[in-house]
């Protein structure tokens, strides 16, 4: 009995080891980022890393000499409104493939399948050629419209949108339901939580959009946050390593917060995406 | 959740299905309005794709047997002499080469540390919400952001493992000037990058693992390999499938680490796939080769994502 | 109908949804009309510069801004020279295009023969602007057939730098100011050795521009047709005596230990500016552009010298680097004009001078040295004289004055990875012959879809 409370007592340390190792190896880049961004660069050049200047010098230059809130404010702009945009279409797409009957549906969805298999990278040269002739080179347009639809987040939905009892559909009919009512007051609110996964899903994929906004953006006021730290990286003809750091940490900041707290929503949504 | 829906919604179904019988002995037609609406609810979405995933790929083709002048403009037919060349061209394979050994590298060491993470933190004890919140953390890192972090510590003068190496009297690794450690440091950020995802797909997998069958093999005796590699793996074993494809799909897609952390060098051991085509056309102005490889890219990525269409159909079977 | 009522809160929410995005799209897309009531003409003026040279720049902008009503001159950073280039050819003709903008030396004539451009000689003549005070050197590298395309703003040298104070402390002797090859690997290998290998010796950032010096310098061409200057290049030369004799010098200094390669690309350049900084890099090739952030960057004395030569022959002289100015055509006369009283205002005695002293690049107006600003300068550091008098020695040939052709970025590109392969102990010729045959079927790829008659 000792020996085996002795053992466990042994395993939970051991276990508790385990899990800081891991731990610290997944908080280093934070933690060396963190703390070098309150060091002076001039110490940080120098290759000191303990130093006791410890200040938020580094801080108030990105904010003051750096566009860092304008990028901010721009990824939120592009990415909110590449949200709402593929709620939107995603779901009436996904409602046409689940509840109505029209001829041709079958091969429209598979053509939608297909689109999946595209990968966006392979097709920048025509794309930029595209928004170039629409004129929309350098405005949030253009990092927004291209994104309008997702033939993923229709799939996803079409998934969702298939759970719904058939009866439902039937039911609002008799009620003299028209297809917009029943789809807003409906479906959408009975798939919600796949909307919410999308919602997600869709605004954390345009806020790491990285080639195409470097492809299409040539001013500060349009550039988006990624290519933004980009810019200020390049531009310091000497790594400026304490601002440098600041301002990946301004923008790392915001969504490790929203992170922490939307955590547990988080990790049902994703498993829900994946799973089913 | 959904039970509560279904629970609010029973009420409707008992009234409504007989009165949908009557009706439609009636001969009352349901689906009058539906091509209109069809239109309206896809129509948005047709545009679109077609617009920017269709017509570019077609034309993004029809650029792959040009070449084109500096305009960028496609001037002479070539047929199949852009393929020919590329895939000649020792250059091009060993990008080839690269961006299979990064996206095998990546999606090995992914999946290996996302499932040691997530049974690490599956264990019950106090305080394991703390670090299951530090795992799943690299979610919240964009790229850029994820590539200044390694860029500093990779860095040869100032950087944390240069100091690491100095104090230990280890001699000096030059991470980013040396082609094989270019690599390595590459695929370091990216996995830590890919972790928090990965972590947090493969614990909520790991939680729907039924509890009695460890009870069970407890009792019989079963270690703990036995019953990670007889219970756990199988029983997890289409979501390894699910993470391992999304990975290897997301990895030869990899653009923004390599443009910010080598650039493709040194002597191109990163300069992967979509960093070549990026390179060839926007900086070169070589739109007809870079429209070859992006064919080239299109057809791997292709059948990967076939892959996972086939394994998807499984699960909806389940 | 009474059982979906549960569900008009949730619809509520996502009408007020749609109604916030719906403003958010209005005052997103008023953005860009607000400012156009202003009755000053707008100049977009795209640059590649970095560091002091950006605050310089943006100063200048500001200035100018001041100083007159007629038009708002706006800098847009651009990225490094390889990535504006594609820009600016991409985004002619569209509302994203700039009215003013700042190409490097090997584009020259990629912009040019584009079309999409106004030659700044069109201005001269209407303003019966005095070019002869401009140097001639820098103007004749962006003229053609006495033509002035675009006007030289950003020229530099390269130079090589090192740190006298080190080599002070370490009781070496400083490298002569025109120094040949092996006259810097012995300072190097000395102070690598003297400082108990603390201290590396040299740096030379992987970067086609070195490699085209080190060809202009020893008098060989990279391109034929003389480098371009007598007809469009139809193949290059990288595998020949020149570079040969450089890349060996570069891999001696490899294997005696005293070599630091901080590879290539921005990252590289900065990374080596902070070790020389720091004491732990005692030489190393760079622009003159880097000269005032070094003297403000440490307390060291800093050496400069010409750029090295082969051993046993006099250098041919290297060619300038940097930048001009070039007025886009795609946008309105007004514009267009404006864009040039903004390239009068940069290119005046006064500015110039506060150019070079701010950053390193060469003074082009002649009426710039009685300027006091660089009279000071010369006084407080006369090595920051090296990089003009370097200019002025070299007397211009075919092999030093550039090369005129297409599809240059490429060359660099394939440089790099010659240099790359040959940094981390490659062989040397293979790795020339290897990038010479990759750049020369893209010559002639290129030829043939831009329609050069062979």
């Amino acid at each position: 009995m000792l020996n085996n409370m002795k053992k466990s007592k042994k395993d939970l340390l051991l276990q508790y080891t385990g899990l800081t190792i891991l731990a610290v190896i997944i908080l280093i880049p934070f933690l060396i980022g963190f703390w070098t961004s309150f060091l002076p660069t001039e110490e940080i050049s120098k290759g000191i890393l303990w130093s006791n200047h410890i200040s938020l010098n580094n801080y108030i230059t990105a904010f003051t000499q750096t566009p860092i809130i304008r990028y901010l404010f721009n990824s939120f702009i592009i990415s909110f409104l590449t949200m709402i945009a593929q709620i939107l279409f995603c779901s009436t797409s996904a409602y046409a493939f689940v509840f109505l009957k029209f001829k041709g549906r079958d091969l429209l969805f598979y053509a939608f399948l297909a689109t999946m298999m595209l990968p966006f990278e392979a097709e920048v040269i025509p794309n930029f050629a595209t928004v170039r002739s629409l004129n929309l080179l350098n405005h949030y347009s253009v990092m927004i419209i291209p994104f309008l639809a997702s033939a993923f987040g229709t799939f996803m939905l079409r998934q969702a949108f298939l759970q719904i009892p058939g009866e439902l559909k039937e039911a609002s009919d008799i009620e003299g339901l028209s297809h917009w009512k029943f789809y807003a007051k409906i479906v959408l609110p009975y798939s919600r939580i796949s909307l919410y996964t999308l919602a997600a899903y869709s605004f954390l994929t345009s806020w790491n959009q990285y080639l195409w906004p470097m492809l299409t953006t040539f001013s500060d006021n349009f550039r988006p946050v990624q290519d933004g730290l980009r810019q200020l990286q390049s531009q310091e003809s000497f790594n400026n390593w304490g601002m440098i750091q600041a301002s990946a940490a301004i923008v790392v900041i915001p969504t490790l917060i929203v992170l922490f707290f939307g955590q547990h929503f988080f990790k049902n949504g994703l498993n829900e995406g994946a799973l089913k | 959740m959904e039970e509560q829906l279904n629970k609010q919604f029973k009420p409707l179904n008992k009234i409504a299905i007989p009165k949908l019988q009557k009706l439609k002995k009636i001969g009352y037609d349901v689906n009058a309005k539906d091509k209109i609406y069809a239109f309206l609810f896809l129509g948005p979405s047709l545009l679109i794709l077609s617009i920017f995933v269709f017509y570019p790929m077609l034309r993004t083709l029809y650029l792959s047997f040009f070449l084109t002048n500096t305009l960028g403009k496609p001037t002479v037919f070539v047929g199949f002499n852009n393929y020919v060349n590329l895939l000649t061209s020792s250059t091009y394979l060993n990008s080839l080469k690269a961006t299979i050994t990064y996206v095998i590298a990546v999606s090995m060491l992914t999946l290996v540390l996302g499932i040691l993470l997530a049974q690490a933190a599956s264990k019950k004890i106090a305080g394991i919400n703390f670090f299951r919140t530090i795992f799943s953390g690299t979610m919240g890192v964009s790229v850029s952001v994820a590539a200044i972090f390694w860029l500093f510590i990779f860095n040869p003068s100032v950087g944390l493992l240069d100091q690491v190496t100095t104090f230990l009297h280890l001699p000096t690794i030059n991470w980013l000037t040396q082609p094989g450690w270019a690599m390595l440091a590459v695929i370091i950020s990216t996995v830590w990058m890919n972790l928090g995802f990965t972590f947090l797909i493969f614990f909520g997998a790991l939680q729907s693992v039924p509890k009695f069958l460890y009870e069970a093999a407890e009792i019989e005796g079963a270690s703990k390999s036995y019953q990670f590699f007889h219970i756990t793996f199988p029983m997890i074993s289409p979501t390894i499938f699910f993470i391992s494809i999304i990975t290897l799909i997301e990895s030869f897609k990899s653009f923004g680490l390599i443009d910010l952390m080598t650039a493709g060098g040194p002597d191109n051991a990163t300069n992967l796939m979509v960093y070549r085509i990026y390179q060839d056309a926007f900086l070169s102005g070589n739109y007809g080769s870079a429209s070859t490889q992006s064919v080239i890219l299109a057809i791997i990525i292709s059948l990967f994502t076939l892959m996972q269409f086939k394994l998807l159909e499984k699960k909806v079977t389940y | 109908m009474k059982y979906l009522r549960h569900f008009l809160e949730f619809t509520f929410y996502i009408r007020k949804f749609l109604l916030a995005a719906l403003i958010f799209l209005a005052t997103v897309s008023s953005f860009g009309t607000q400012a156009s009531a202003k009755t000053r003409t707008k100049i977009v003026f795209w640059h590649e510069m970095t560091g002091p040279a950006q605050v310089q720049l943006n100063k200048f902008v500001n200035n100018y801004n001041q100083s007159q009503s007629n038009y708002t001159v706006i800098p847009q950073f651009e990225g490094n020279y390889n990535e504006a280039v594609q820009k600016i050819l991409n985004t002619h003709g569209t509302s994203a295009s700039p009215a003013l903008f700042q190409s490097m030396d090997i584009s020259t004539n990629q912009i040019a023969s584009s079309g999409y451009t106004t030659p700044v000689q069109k201005f001269i003549n209407e303003d019966n602007y005095d070019v002869s005070k401009i140097s001639s050197i820098a103007r004749a590298f962006y003229s053609q057939n006495g033509k002035q395309l675009s006007m030289p703003f950003n020229t530099s040298q390269p130079v090589l730098y090192y740190n006298a104070s080190l080599l002070k402390k370490y009781k070496i002797t400083p490298p002569p100011v025109d120094p040949s090859y092996s006259d810097i690997t012995r300072v190097a290998k000395q102070l690598y050795q003297h400082s108990d290998k603390k201290v590396k010796g040299l740096s030379i950032e992987i970067y086609g521009w070195f490699f085209e010096q080190f060809l202009a310098n020893s008098g060989t061409s990279l391109a034929n047709n003389n480098d371009g200057h007598s007809g469009t290049p139809t193949s290059v030369s990288f595998d020949n005596p020149a570079a040969i004799a450089a890349m060996k010098w570069i891999q001696t200094n490899i294997k005696n230990g005293s070599f630091m390669n901080y590879g290539a690309g921005t990252n590289a350049s900065t990374n080596e500016m902070a070790s020389f900084l720091s004491g732990k890099l005692g030489m190393f090739l760079q622009s003159s552009a880097s000269i005032s952030q070094l003297t403000a960057g440490t307390k060291d004395k800093i050496g400069v010298t010409y750029y090295p030569h082969l051993d046993n022959k006099k250098a041919n002289g290297v060619s300038i680097g940097g930048a001009s100015l070039w007025i886009s055509n795609d946008k309105s006369l007004q514009e267009q004009r404006g864009a040039w009283e903004f390239i009068k205002y940069l290119m005046s005695p006064t500015n110039q001078a506060s150019w070079q002293s701010a950053t390193g690049y060469l003074a082009l107006n002649k009426g710039s040295q009685n300027e006091p600003v660089l009279q000071k300068l010369y006084q407080h550091y006369p090595s920051s004289k090296v990089p003009s008098l370097q200019l002025s020695k070299t007397s211009p040939n075919n092999t030093n004055s550039g090369v005129f052709m297409q599809g240059l970025i490429q060359e660099r590109t394939s440089v790099q990875t010659a240099m790359e392969q040959i940094y981390n102990g490659g062989n040397i010729r293979q790795a020339l012959q290897e990038a010479e045959n990759s750049m020369n079927s893209a010559v002639k790829s290129a030829n043939k879809a831009n329609k050069v008659q062979n």
